[in-house]
């Protein structure tokens, strides 16, 4: 079985083909090609000279979604709601997210007030048309639409979480009156109760769907075009995959794909070398991707954004992001004082290095300075860069400015970056209460290993795992999940036995939709794996607590003692006499995939893979210093080395400080000691 | 506040200091997850509720990063009053409860659980938390009688009592509380949910005693306040020295002639230290919009703290700023003046006073005044049919536009100054708990101040009552003559209050203070919050940002010319096209800025006269003549009308010129 995991990056995109029968893996990296993913797709399996049609597994990760709602480059997209209810998009919760700094605004709303359309109708807490809805107001706001050019368009009625007929009727309607209009109704995608919560995931769907659903069916086109017969995966947010089809209408859910998929690698590379605590730090060309497994569990959200206020209402891992990557731009600010992104120069142009019409100075171009990467050896010398355009513009626009010499000006900028991506690891481990000395990094993400160390040092984290394959991480976590659907559905209840036909025939009801959609994805029944649970809160709490239940249920009654038991172990203490209350229900759906399981590599000593020595330049040295040169693809399991050393691969560069140790773990790891 | 000197000895790492600052930030936070996740008060649930650490003298270590402003400044006032009074007799496993606002507290309504925590049979500190109780007695729903004359007519006010005792739960004093409280059990649920966040709290603080040692940690909680104290200082001292005074009012005192009551603020920084005197303000007024001691100085730290939002908050804050607030003022309001409504009152004028003062001093965070915090409280009986005879509470709070800034439009539809982590609730929710009928949720056309950069947009929320019986609705407020203000030249929002409409009757204006009006089944209310005040003076705002105002309808066309002077024509709206006349535009600003002047000096009565003929609007009268009516009968409030003229002189006429 021939496998290939991709992962669309910002700057790059990466490949991973495992050829279980020979053992042979092959990676590769080539440049992202924004305007249309495939083609760098494409151009990296012909690099891995793998045939297209020898490949029986394709499943990857995107950063398009992301990076679309990041840059909002969506498409203008029109709300259609209940009358009196056009401004909850933007009233939101109403909160500020730092609320102390009245210049801090949250984002504006997706979809601007003038495209944000009333019609008449209205549906009550229990269902019941309060107001019909009028059919004239439909058409005259589609023709609006119309008019302004506007086929995407999200449908969020009040209520509309009981009763989706109001909801499905504009449907039809723009349908009819539109036919080219892309239309998303908040009942289908998330059929819960809370206005703004429900209608800004809609609109994230929406505006997401015509990005993802372009590049996804050209992706599938062509490789279907060449002789691709199976199923192409798509990594969600949840951590699971699904077929282009499904994310094509669900594509708010890979708002997080390439993350996650990142996240699940980290997490197994991890467990591969024991540590069952790990921080997940992921440095590309714009971003620090940060991610935290404890106890062998990745941290989930339900609650996730790109922007502060306008939330996605699908699971996610837990990633904090911050602007600090390969491309991010040094410059000067106002105060005069030197700072590193968030603005970054991505793939293209790329850092002044790349000679691609870059001309401004990133980290990356400080890192050339510094000799912690070798420009000749980008991509394995495949790609055409150099030291000169890098000296330039860091003379130009950070060495003049602060009347430093240009090797002082690149530390600085390094030193800086190095800042921003602690306080990133202190989002995910200080700042939740875990103390960052009981954790290993896993670094990855073609920069992560060169900085990691450095960062591990900064906040006493006693190891950093680098993975044989860093630069492409994400791509390898593709290939570790299988097919996951979910689907939440409020319902609201006494949890007594009186409700347990009601409450089973609701699960039944979102267990056939699950079972649908996964059987819609060629999934054989007897590799379904269904998970059931129901959420619970004593009657007038607000929050509610997932507990897992099977189907058929066992009776209320049990499921209502595991809620008391449940809150008893997160909260810390329960309350039998009180009534207990059903607030929702949700099932997981999995179709198993088959894992790969990767070889042991051959064991071998340090000496083989020594290059020579080359001056780098170490702040806490003082300045350059000797330091020995390795190649890693020819380092053998249980070499062990100290720094400092660069170590240089393909995909990546590994920075060794001055006094870490170093030693290849079986499966090709490197664990570094700080 | 004498620091512990035994401890400086002990060497305390960047590392170890950093983990300890950010360990005690995350223990706070983790109280706010714990109670948001099993609290009963939906009024706690969205956010009305704060956490501390405070260390064994009752000092704030630390506070939750997204706490309610209006409690930051007294929690540690209530813990040093309850330590006090429970001196000699303080044992590990107690829990003690306070709501009482002479004892540092700010309303009824916030209800404080402590925790003193042991180490080693000595006391090392105490986790406190503190949330809005949904209902704490007393004759209106909700707590807020406006018609109280003292806090025995406006529910329990709770002095410290024990209602764990050395590991004992209370029953009968926890029954005695909640008995005299609507929805017991719900109150029981907040107590309990409040009670298991400062054991959680306890229980991280030992993890961390354990780990880093007795010392370490207390070193910490002194360098945390020392930390914040030497930042604070240094920002101060980098600032020049001088004395800066405003006022900003409350509409009125009911026990008094019309006419405004005045806070006045005088700020004086001293090289490295702020001293805020609140001495010029008027006596304490005849209802609830007083606030006491404890609220007030919250109100000069919050307001302050806006200005240096990077800096942590805990009490070495309060030894670089202070203030003095006399009793017997509004400010100061004495036992037994009811202060329930300071929050909507009194509080929120302290701090936009605190900004139009910073604002000068720091022009790059400058800010004209944000509209005005408000609750609405309608509750009863619910004859819902799947309801029948449940009691019901729709008991709501919205967002509103903040001040206009230097560069920068006001922020929308934005949670109020008093607490900006305020999460307004959703009517999807209301409406499975209540029997009520949301009208609409949205933004108010023309609510924002004029300015160069206007205000924030203000919102309207309204409802109609479905099957119910024996219901009230209340409303906590002001603002309806005190309008919303602008600064360096900027207009003011709009007046708030809320509007009946009875089933078989025409609108009525009910203002913005009242309690306990009978409604019944078929009856609507709605009410807007206003936009924040306009910066700088409207006629120099790009006519381009009038008309995408005007495109998205924040601003109608209507107003854009007599606000703005911009001359903007409708081409197809269909389209969003929309033209501007620069012809008619620069004729209509010549005309304005010829007369803006004179039209602020014309006589109140004929502009009154005016007005009641319908030949001008509200916000003619508010923003062009500067003339205040009792709105629901159209009668001219003279004094008033002198006032808010001398304060849009002062505000706007002064920087025009």
């Amino acid at each position: 079985m021939t496998r290939a995991g991709i992962d669309i990056g910002g700057t790059f995109t990466d490949l991973i083909i495992f050829d279980e029968e020979t053992g042979r893996i092959e990676i590769t990296k080539t440049p992202s090609t924004p305007d249309n993913s495939a083609e760098g797709v494409i151009n990296g399996l012909t690099k891995a000279e793998t045939a297209i049609s020898d490949l029986d597994f394709f499943s990857h990760g995107s950063t398009v979604g992301t990076n679309a709602l990041i840059e909002r480059d969506l498409p203008r997209t029109g709300l259609i709601t209940t009358a009196g209810f056009r401004d909850v998009h933007e009233i939101r919760d109403a909160t500020k997210e730092d609320v102390w700094d009245a210049y801090t605004d949250v984002a504006d709303p997706y979809v601007t007030r003038r495209d944000r359309l009333e019609v008449t109708e209205r549906i009550d807490y229990n269902g019941e048309v309060v107001t019909p809805l009028d059919e004239g107001d439909v058409r005259e706001v589609v023709q609006v639409f119309k008019k302004r050019s506007i086929d995407t368009i999200a449908i969020s009625l009040i209520n509309a979480y009981v009763n989706g007929d109001h909801e499905r009727r504009v449907q039809e309607i723009v349908e009819d009156e539109h036919p080219d209009a892309f239309v998303c109704c908040s009942h289908e995608i998330l059929p819960e109760m809370f206005e703004h919560e429900r209608t800004s995931t809609t609109i994230v769907n929406a505006a997401l769907v015509p990005v993802v659903r372009e590049y996804l069916t050209d992706l599938a086109d062509q490789l279907e075009s060449r002789g691709y017969e199976n199923d192409v995966l798509a990594m969600h947010s949840g951590g699971g995959v699904m077929t282009t089809e499904a994310i094509a209408y669900y594509a708010a859910r890979i708002a997080n794909s390439g993350p996650t998929a990142g996240a699940i690698a980290g997490q197994y590379i991890a467990e591969q070398c024991g540590f069952d605590n790990a921080i997940g730090f992921d440095m590309g060309g714009t971003s620090v991707d940060v991610s935290l497994t404890y106890g062998g569990d990745i941290e989930m959200t339900d609650e996730w954004a790109v922007e502060y206020g306008y939330p996605i209402m699908f699971p996610s891992t837990d990633i904090k992001t911050i602007g600090a990557g390969g491309g991010s731009i040094a410059w000067i600010d106002e105060g005069g004082s030197l700072r590193v992104g968030p603005r970054s120069q991505g793939a293209d142009p790329g850092p002044a290095c790349y000679m691609r019409g870059g001309d401004k100075p990133t980290i990356t171009d400080a890192n050339v300075l510094l000799g912690w990467v070798d420009p000749d050896k980008f991509l394995g010398g495949e790609m055409d860069a150099t030291a000169g355009p890098s000296r330039d513009v860091i003379e130009r626009d950070v060495a003049d400015p602060l009347d430093l010499d240009v090797t002082e000006a690149a530390s600085a900028i390094e030193q800086i970056a190095i800042a921003n991506m602690c306080n990133a690891v202190r989002l995910v481990s200080t700042s939740k209460g875990y103390d960052p000395r009981d954790f290993a990094i896993v670094a990855f993400g073609g920069a992560g290993p060169m900085h990691a160390a450095h960062v591990a040092r900064e906040m006493n984290i006693p190891n950093v795992i680098v993975p044989p394959y860093p630069g492409i991480n994400s791509a390898l976590g593709c290939l570790l999940v299988d097919v996951e659907h979910d689907l939440s559905k409020t319902f609201v209840a006494n949890a007594t036995e009186e409700i347990a036909d009601d409450l089973e025939a609701t699960l039944a009801e979102v267990e056939s939709e699950i079972l649908e959609r996964l059987r819609a994805e060629e999934i054989e029944d007897d590799q379904i794996r269904l998970e059931h649970e129901v959420k619970m809160r004593y009657a007038g709490q607000w929050r509610s607590l997932a507990v897992p239940c099977s189907l058929p249920i066992e009776s209320v009654d049990e499921i209502r003692e595991r809620f008391h038991e449940e809150h008893e172990r997160v909260y810390a203490y329960s309350d039998r006499d009180a009534t207990v209350e059903i607030y929702g229900i949700r099932v997981t759906g999995r179709g198993l995939v088959e894992k790969p399981s990767f070889p042991e590599i051959e064991s071998g000593s340090v000496e083989g893979a020594h290059l020579g020595t080359r001056e780098v330049y170490f702040e806490d040295a003082g300045g350059f210093i000797e330091t020995d040169l390795y190649q890693r693809e020819q380092l053998g399991a249980g070499a062990t080395f100290s720094g400092p050393a660069i170590v240089e691969q393909m995909d990546s560069t590994v920075v060794v400080p001055p006094e870490a140790s170093v030693e290849v773990e079986q499966t090709g790891n490197l664990i570094i000691e700080i | 506040m004498s620091q512990t000197d035994a401890h400086t000895d002990i060497d305390l790492d960047p590392v170890t200091f950093e983990v300890l600052r950010s360990s005690f930030t995350n223990l706070v936070d983790r109280m706010a997850e714990q109670i948001q996740r099993t609290c009963y008060s939906f009024v706690i649930y969205n956010r009305d509720f704060s956490n501390c650490l405070n260390d064994a003298e009752g000092n704030t270590v630390m506070q939750g990063s997204q706490d309610i402003a209006v409690h930051v400044g007294t929690l540690h006032y209530t813990c040093k009053e309850t330590l006090e009074y429970f001196e000699g007799n303080i044992n590990p496993g107690d829990v003690y409860i306070v709501n009482d606002p002479y004892l540092g507290a700010t309303h009824i309504n916030d209800v404080r659980i402590m925790r003193p925590v042991f180490y080693d049979d000595e006391l090392i500190a105490v986790t406190q938390s503190n949330g809005h109780w949904a209902d704490v007695g007393g004759p209106s729903p909700g707590s807020f009688n406006i018609e109280a004359n003292s806090h025995f007519a406006e529910g329990l006010r709770i002095p410290p009592l024990k209602i764990w005792d050395r590991g004992e739960f209370q029953d009968d004093v926890a029954n005695l509380l909640v008995t005299n409280m609507r929805l017991s059990e719900d109150r029981m649920g907040d107590l309990r949910a409040q009670t298991e966040a400062t054991r959680i709290a306890e229980e991280r603080l030992l993890e961390l005693v354990e780990k880093y040692g007795i010392d370490t940690v207390k070193t910490a909680f002194d360098e945390s306040k020392n930390y914040v104290e030497r930042i604070m200082r240094e920002r101060i001292r980098e600032l020049p020295d001088g004395t800066w005074r405003t006022q900003d009012y409350i509409d009125g005192d009911p026990a008094d002639e019309e006419g405004f009551v005045t806070i006045d603020v005088e700020m004086t920084i001293d090289d490295d230290e702020v001293h805020y005197d609140l001495s010029g303000s008027d006596d304490y007024i005849g209802n609830f919009l007083n606030s006491t001691y404890g609220t007030s100085f919250s109100a000069v730290i919050a307001g302050t703290k806006m200005f240096f939002p990077d800096v942590p908050l805990n009490s070495g804050m309060y030894r670089v700023v202070d203030a003095t607030l006399p009793e017997g003022t509004v400010v100061n309001a004495p036992e037994p003046v009811p202060v329930t409504g300071s929050v909507a009152g009194a509080y929120e004028k302290v701090m936009n006073a605190i900004f139009e003062m910073w604002s000068e001093v720091l022009p790059e965070r400058a800010m004209a005044c944000a509209f005005n915090l408000e609750y609405l409280l309608s509750g009863g009986t619910d004859r819902r049919p799947d309801r029948d005879g449940e009691e019901f509470m729709w008991y709501d709070w919205m967002a509103g536009g903040w001040g206009g800034r230097d560069g920068l439009d006001g922020a929308n539809a934005t949670a109020p100054v008093f607490g900006a982590g305020l999460a307004v609730q959703s009517l999807e929710g209301q409406e499975r708990d209540t029997p009520l009928l949301t009208s609409q949720h949205s933004i108010v056309t023309d609510s924002a101040g004029p300015g160069e950069f206007r205000g924030g947009c203000g919102v309207e929320k309204g409802g109609r009552l479905l099957e119910c019986e024996n219901s009230v609705i209340s409303y906590c407020s002001d603002r309806a003559y005190s309008v919303t203000w602008g600064l360096d030249g900027g207009l003011p929002g709009v007046p708030h209050g809320v509007t009946l409409t009875r089933a078989d009757g025409d609108p009525k204006d009910l203002g913005t203070v009242f309690s306990n009006r009978p409604i019944e089944t078929g009856d609507q209310f709605t009410r807007p919050s206003s936009g924040g005040g306009g910066f700088g003076d409207p006629l120099e705002r790009d006519p381009d940002a009038v008309r995408e105002d005007v495109i998205d309808d924040y601003v109608s066309i209507e107003r854009a010319a007599k606000d703005y002077g911009v001359v903007i024509d409708a081409i197809d709206p269909d389209l969003c096209e929309y033209e501007i006349d620069y012809e008619a535009t620069a004729a209509k600003r010549d005309h304005i800025r010829e007369h803006r002047e004179g039209w602020l000096e014309e006589d109140p009565k004929s502009v009154a006269e005016r007005y009641r003929a319908g030949e001008l609007d509200q916000l003619d009268l508010v923003r062009r003549y500067g003339v205040i009516l009792e709105w629901e009968s159209g009668e001219l409030l003279g004094r008033t009308t002198a006032q808010f003229r001398e304060m849009l002189e002062r505000r706007a006429v002064a920087e025009w010129r």
